[in-house]
């Protein structure tokens, strides 16, 4: 049998990135797979998708940083299911079908509001090469980031060769100096050019 | 030109290299927000110029086929002309001509450049399941386009993904009950009326 060319490393999930049309998107889902010598994002509507391959030799920074979806999630839940409650054990006791209805109602919002918070906290993860800042909307949660890092970070090593601390703080030291003159180092060059248009004196 | 510098995502400052690779999250110096940043080599690296390939220098020397002056280095591995380091366009450790890259990519045959697939498998699965539950009597008409479009589109790429014709199987299934429904329906119709 012939080695599969690709394995899975998240399951679907849907919606996108904040940096890729923003926004939950019922209709689009996104999964992300391990090539031979690449990632491979598949973003899905269920009848076409489309492909973003990420070179292991290419892939400058994942960047993890966790938001507040959860937190989000957990208010919208919370509060239908105290609603429902509320309803329910409102109505007359005597109408006993109707409190069961409104409990059955509940439960689902109960079970999502676990899952919820059993999958832990979420994040938007971005992985970074020379032209491409992307965000991987299958890496939605902090704990399923890092496993795929962890599976990725030795194979891109593989690739690229080892970094020591000496050599990250060298590296970006250059980065630095190869900065355009007369921009603050503290402010990135995106930063520094919005704040002179708006007329401001960029601050350290 | 190497990377930029790699700068936070919520306040887009610089990033510290203390915070930089180290196991779990780490905050952004400037406003505090939790990171987990991992850099590689490639960020430092600079990207080397283009090359324009050598001029030949002794005669007989085998040549680049779309540029005779130039000194052949490799050979397309889909034609087999020979290429110069300028037209030689590697892709996943395959090397071939641009004419070879363009028909790649048109005919879908360099898998590496594939960016969209249309999954006729799922859309023939849809067109055959989907008005069953919606509407029965839509499938008159859907169960011979699912068929048609399973046989048609049977050899089409599928997924990079999924490598299976199962969605393709199901279709035609499905497809072909709903023909065989109609057919018994229309013969117990034609001939109630004869009697």
């Amino acid at each position: 049998m012939p080695e599969r060319e690709y394995r899975r490393l998240t399951r679907t999930r849907s919606g996108r990135g904040p940096g890729a049309g923003g926004g939950l998107s019922l209709s689009r889902r996104a999964s992300l797979w391990l090539g031979r010598d690449h990632l491979l994002q598949i973003d899905s509507t269920g009848y076409s998708e489309t492909y973003k391959r990420f070179y292991f030799r290419d892939i400058q920074a994942i960047i993890i940083r966790p938001n507040g979806r959860r937190r989000l999630w957990n208010w919208i839940l919370s509060v239908l299911t105290a609603l429902c409650l509320a309803f329910g054990l409102g109505t007359n006791p005597e109408l006993g079908a109707r409190l069961i209805v409104w409990l059955i109602l509940a439960s689902p919002l109960v079970a999502l509001l676990v899952v919820n918070n059993v999958f832990g906290p979420t994040c938007d993860c971005q992985v970074r090469t020379a032209v491409q800042r992307e965000y991987l909307p299958s890496l939605s949660r902090v704990r399923r980031a890092q496993r795929v890092l962890a599976i990725v970070r030795p194979l891109i090593a593989a690739a690229q060769g080892e970094l020591t601390r000496e050599a990250i703080a060298a590296g970006l030291e250059q980065l630095s100096e190869s900065r355009p003159a007369g921009v603050s180092t503290a402010i990135p060059p995106p930063l520094a050019d919005a704040a002179a248009s708006a007329g401001e004196t960029p601050t350290p | 030109m190497a990377g930029s510098h790699p700068a936070c995502p919520q306040c887009h400052r610089w990033l510290r290299p203390e915070i930089l690779n180290v196991s779990g999250m780490a905050a952004c110096a400037s406003c505090g927000t939790p990171l987990q940043v991992e850099v590689f080599p490639a960020l430092f690296r600079r990207s080397s110029p283009g090359q324009s390939g050598e001029a030949v220098l002794v005669e007989g020397e085998s040549t680049c086929f779309f540029h005779p002056q130039k000194r052949a280095v490799l050979s397309c591995q889909s034609c087999g002309r020979f290429l110069c380091a300028l037209c030689d366009c590697a892709i996943s450790e395959s090397h071939f001509c641009p004419l070879c890259l363009e028909q790649g990519k048109a005919t879908g045959r360099i898998k590496a450049l594939d960016d969209r697939r249309t999954l006729y498998d799922s859309i023939a699965l849809s067109v055959a399941v989907l008005p069953v539950a919606l509407f029965f009597f839509a499938t008159f008409v859907t169960a011979p386009i699912a068929l048609f479009i399973a046989i048609r589109y049977w050899k089409a790429p599928l997924s990079l993904a999924r490598r299976s014709r199962i969605r393709f199987v199901f279709a035609i299934a499905f497809a072909s009950a709903e023909l065989v429904a109609w057919i018994v329906i229309v013969a117990m119709l034609v001939m109630e009326l004869n009697a």
